[in-house]
């Protein structure tokens, strides 16, 4: 599903250059939950990124259920990544002049419907509602972000992130900005996609116990993969009370 | 409390401003732009009066200039000859309007004649001509110099031959400069120089003429080494005004008094022109300062819980704004120095002088110090919200007000509110000292100041009105509007969008700029509308009595001409004294020369008044009182020219008449309907008191449109000295010259639009960060280039067509109120011109937006989420 062969990026940062990701190779296969761990700075969030295409490596590869994404046209690339990556922020990013329901539905209405039944306004309105749904979020349609949590922020982006159903969810530090509660509720939602519909997951975590949950743990040392190693994954029964 | 160092704060400031030197880089424009428009007007306006008055002399021609419009008497005239024999040299010009044929051309042609003494004149500079000759070579005889616009419109070249009145004259060369073009009349049709020996041939100059005379003199030259004084220009100044009384008499001193005034009128009004788009960037500021306070927040809490005070912290952004002042200000200094170059490009027709270049001092002062005052001021409100920062912030965004008891809250506010009105006073008091010290007027001064705050107001709650509007659309239709709709116009409630200011300053440039169109083309316009039947479109002037039988004869046999010819006789007269008080001791409000060059008449009829009169006081005489008006004479006078002279039924008015005096009882007041010839009458006699006086006839007569050009032709070949002159063709002439006034004033107006959208560029860049965050968000989620695109546009153009509403719906009503009640034309709304403005104003604004928003779309994600 997910291929990366010597992937590495470097950045100017005035007359110094940094070597962020010095050489990564890896594959992720379909229906996998990994969890990228390091250090902060070991460039984990950088390597999301490039697995998403939001920026070009310095050099390697990265493919995407076999399209090598690394030189696709930014408009090209930015369609593959709506139909085919949905991202989850640390800072939930959503759009604030937009109510909750409009976020969910923002990649429905710029990606068009992933079926071709049904007429595609209505389709899209029902599955917004039925994933806000899904994550309690019933009565917060027609909030703006401003008027919602940070817990309720993540959910309505992990509708959102979810809506085309894509098979591959990328998730950056996902609970990093929640209290355990709201953390835990998350987890369980990215567990549910992985384990039932079958998502294939990749989390980006510095907490050693959320990463327990993955089947799979890619550990970054200064920019270096240093540890690849599967591993039994927590059940969900394991999650803290209160989820 | 120890204080902040200004070194520090400086550096605080200096390094702030160079962190966002894009976001400010507007700020300074915006500011610049009103700087430009204030110092390039006050800077050709100072240049020109130098010009004016180091070529005072040339512009003259003379020393002293009396200027009448009836010949001299006897009398005068042997007490003007008594000044030349005292050695000052004298030279007569004597300027009218004419018409002159060609051989080449069927039409005869409008043309403005000036007759001078080609051995005298002019006394000071020199008539250029081309080919390069001497004037008197150029006029002997029956030569003439022509301009060239003669020679193109009659098809002529030079060493042709071009009829005036009943003389053939040969064109010796063309007209390039004369050095009192500015003093002389308005030439109304192309130029045609030539002797006054000449003039006498031509049989135009009849008694009673229409005709302007100045009298250029030359003192004696004073001794070597010494200036002429100024006791001899007076001295000489004071006899001309005890012999030609009804003279307009100036020195080289005064320039054209006329001209000055118009002078010091126009720069006042351009000047406060100018200010609105000063006051518009300083709003620009305002509103960029504000925004940038809000980002520095945490900059602020962090200070404040270091220990600095507000007052300490309000150093630094005080600091600021007065760099981001004074950077505006040099910026827009130089850039005035351009707006002086480019007036004379604009004016170069009205004007006939180049004023030479030169940086005026104080100019460059009043440009700079204006645009520091008004950036000082409009960014006090911002600056005083710092003393509400709280160091809480740093741990907690939302710090809730309720935290704190109620006394203390009640007490901030109303310091809060004391402080914001002690600076709104501020600023409504700096505007006003400003407006004061550009129009030269305190009471001007005033009342704009006051109006340019009403008016910003009342375009802000208009603008914020629109909005709340919209959003209540948006909310009702949302989706069930297209995405990409729905997404623009929700972007324009995004977070730190300060949108209703940024309208209402839009909006205030748009209301400028088109208010002046719309003026301007009402005026124009009106002056094109069709004649009526019964009014006339051509106008006879300087008859003589032998003339006008043949004349109206001929008319009244025309198959083009409808309707009866009027037929106007005309004595020039001056009055004397009311109720027995001289003239001079009158104590009446602007009467000017309300004394001098009055037309007196007699109606066709004994005992009615001329046809378009009404009576509305007093009564008019019967046939016998005006058989017996030779000794006890009678006048009827126009309602509004009473009015200005307080006159009512029974007064007695004396009048002269050449070397003749006479008072007359007033009979009756009367109103004119303005369609009829006699509508220009405003003293009106029995025949018999007029008897024996030098008359001039003038007629008006209604031709079919088509048929002017022959008729003019016809009235030619009966009577060349008759001067003929076309409604349309004069009007056209007119709108030309209110055409390019016009330009100067729209010229300015744009500054303020420009200013606006320089504004809206700010703003969009004070935001380009959000923007930015979100263009990434959109790229992840899957939105191409095109899309943002779009969704962004939608947003600018929103903002553009909202601000292009208010201001036009606010453009039209004060056009309307300044058509009917200031300048008394009619106002139509103009659906066109509207949608023009409306759509034009949509397309700057997202032009505008997409400047501000440089390498938005360009951001790679990552680059932009690694950041955070």
């Amino acid at each position: 599903m997910i291929a990366v062969d010597g992937l590495r990026k470097s950045l100017r940062t005035g007359a110094a250059t940094v070597d962020i990701l010095k050489g990564i190779d890896f594959t992720v296969g379909r229906g996998e939950f990994v969890a990228i761990m390091g250090a902060s700075g070991s460039g984990k969030s950088t390597l999301l990124g490039l697995l998403a295409g939001l920026d070009n490596p310095t050099a390697g590869s990265v493919t995407l259920n076999g399209v090598a994404i690394s030189r696709l046209a930014e408009d090209k690339l930015a369609q593959l990544r709506g139909r085919t990556i949905g991202f989850v922020f640390q800072s939930y990013q959503l759009i604030p002049t937009l109510t909750a329901l409009e976020n969910v539905l923002l990649p429905y209405e710029l990606n068009g419907s992933p079926d071709s039944t049904g007429d595609a306004e209505t389709v899209g309105l029902a599955r917004a509602r039925q994933l806000l749904d899904s994550v309690g979020l019933t009565t917060r349609l027609d909030h703006y972000p401003v008027q919602l949590s940070g817990g309720e922020q993540q959910r309505v982006a992990l509708a959102r992130a979810f809506i085309l159903r894509p098979p591959i969810v990328l998730a950056d530090e996902p609970t990093g900005n929640l209290d355990s509660a709201n953390g835990a509720h998350i987890l369980e939602l990215l567990l549910h996609l992985n384990r039932v519909e079958g998502t294939t997951l990749v989390l980006v975590t510095h907490d050693p116990v959320l990463a327990g949950y993955a089947g799979r743990r890619i550990t970054l040392r200064d920019g270096l993969v240093v540890g690849d190693e599967a591993q039994l994954p927590l059940a969900a029964a394991h999650l803290p009370a209160g989820a | 409390m120890p204080a902040l160092s200004f070194r520090t704060a400086a550096r605080i400031a200096t390094r702030e401003l160079r962190s966002s030197r894009g976001k400010f880089a507007f700020v300074i424009l915006s500011v610049a732009i009103g700087v430009a428009a204030l110092t390039g007007v006050r800077g050709f306006s100072s240049a020109f009066r130098a010009t004016l008055l180091l070529r005072a002399r040339s512009i003259m021609a003379a020393d002293i200039a009396a200027r009448t419009t009836t010949p001299p008497t006897p009398g005068q005239q042997a007490a003007l000859d008594r000044l030349t024999a005292q050695g000052n040299r004298l030279s007569p010009v004597t300027e009218l309007l004419s018409m002159a044929s060609s051989t080449t051309s069927l039409d005869p042609l409008l043309v403005s004649l000036k007759a001078v003494e080609p051995a005298d004149y002019p006394f000071y500079g020199s008539v250029v001509l081309q080919p390069k000759m001497p004037l008197a070579a150029a006029l002997s005889g029956t030569s003439v110099a022509v301009g060239d616009d003669l020679l193109l419109r009659l098809h002529l070249r030079l060493g042709d031959s071009i009829k005036l009145g009943a003389q053939q004259f040969t064109i010796s060369s063309v007209v390039i400069d004369e050095p009192d073009r500015l003093s002389g009349s308005f030439a109304a049709g192309p130029r045609v120089l030539l002797s006054q020996a000449a003039l006498d041939a031509t049989g135009l100059l009849a008694p009673g003429s229409r005709a302007t005379r100045r009298y250029l003199f030359k003192l004696p030259p004073p001794r070597p080494g010494q200036p002429l004084s100024d006791a001899a220009v007076a001295q000489l100044k004071s006899q001309l005004e005890a012999i030609l009384p009804e003279a307009q008499i100036s020195d080289y001193r005064e320039a054209n008094p006329a001209l000055t005034k118009a002078l010091d009128g126009a720069t006042g009004l351009l000047s406060l022109m100018s200010l609105v788009a000063l006051v518009l960037g300083a709003v620009g500021v305002a509103m960029a300062m504000r925004a940038h306070l809000q980002q520095r927040l945490d900059s602020i809490a962090i200070m404040k819980s270091l220990g600095a005070g507000s007052a300490q912290v309000m150093k630094i952004y005080l600091l600021q704004t007065l760099l981001l002042g004074l950077g505006g200000g040099l910026l827009g200094v130089l850039l005035g120095l351009g707006v002086q170059v480019s007036f004379p490009f604009f004016l170069a027709r009205l004007l006939h002088l180049t004023p030479s270049f030169r940086v005026d001092s104080h100019a460059v002062a009043l440009g700079l110090g204006a645009g520091l005052l008004t950036t000082l001021l409009f960014t006090l409100p911002p600056l005083l919200d710092i003393r509400n920062v709280r160091p809480i912030l740093i741990l907690r965004r939302a710090v809730e007000a309720s935290e704190d008891p109620f006394a203390q809250r009640l007490w901030r506010k109303l310091q809060n509110s004391i402080a914001q009105l002690v600076a709104s006073f501020l600023i409504l008091a700096g505007l006003a000292l400003l407006a004061t010290r550009v129009s030269d007027s305190r009471e001007v001064g005033g009342v704009f100041a006051a109006g340019l705050v009403i008016v910003l107001i009342v375009l802000l709650l208009a603008s914020a009105l629109t909005l709340w509007l919209l959003r209540q659309f948006l909310r009702r239709t949302r989706l069930h509007l297209p995405s990409t709709l729905r997404h623009g116009l929700a972007n324009l409630y995004r977070p730190g969008n300060p949108s209703a200011a940024l309208l209402a300053a839009l909006g205030l440039g748009v209301m400028q700029i088109a208010a002046v169109y719309i003026v301007q083309r009402s005026i124009v316009d009106e002056m094109q509308v069709a004649v009526s039947e019964n009014l006339p479109n051509l106008f006879l002037i300087d008859m003589t009595t032998d003339e006008v039988g043949g004349i109206t004869a001929l008319l009244v046999h025309q198959p083009s001409v409808h309707g009866k010819p009027e037929i106007v006789p005309v004595v020039s007269s001056r009055l004397l004294a009311i109720n027995g008080t001289p003239a001079s001791q009158l104590n009446l409000r602007r009467n000017g020369r309300a004394f001098q060059g009055l037309n007196l008449t007699w109606p066709p009829d004994l005992d009615t008044p001329p046809p378009g009169d009404t009576v509305i006081a007093g009564r008019w005489w019967t046939a016998a009182e005006a058989g017996d008006s030779a000794t006890h004479p009678l006048v009827a006078i126009e309602r509004n020219r009473a009015s200005r002279l307080d006159i009512h039924p029974g007064d007695q008015v004396t009048f002269a008449a050449q070397d003749d005096r006479f008072t007359a009882t007033v009979a009756a007041l009367y109103e004119a309907d303005s369609r009829h010839a006699f509508s220009r009458a405003e003293f009106i006699f029995p025949q018999a008191v007029l008897a024996g006086l030098p008359v001039v006839w003038y007629g008006g007569v209604h031709c079919d449109p088509a048929a002017t050009a022959q008729l003019r032709r016809v009235l030619y070949e009966h009577d060349p000295t008759v001067t003929v002159i076309d409604v349309a063709a004069t009007l056209e002439t007119i709108r030309q010259v209110l055409l390019q006034i016009t330009y100067v004033i729209q010229f300015l107006a744009a500054f303020s639009i420009f200013a606006g959208i320089v504004i809206l560029a700010s703003a969009i860049a004070g935001t380009k960060y959000r923007r930015i965050r979100e263009v990434v968000v959109l790229k992840t989620l899957g939105a191409t280039r095109p899309r943002i695109a779009t969704i962004f546009s939608i947003e600018f153009a929103v903002l553009g067509l909202i601000a292009g509403a208010v201001g036009l719906v606010f453009a039209n009503l004060l056009a309307r109120f300044l058509l009917l009640h200031t300048l008394h034309f009619d106002y139509t709304f103009q659906p066109l011109l509207n949608l023009a403005c409306w759509l034009t104003v949509g397309l700057l604004t997202v032009l505008a937006g997409w400047l501000a928003s440089n390498r938005v779309l360009g951001q790679k994600p990552l680059e932009v989420l690694r950041e955070e």
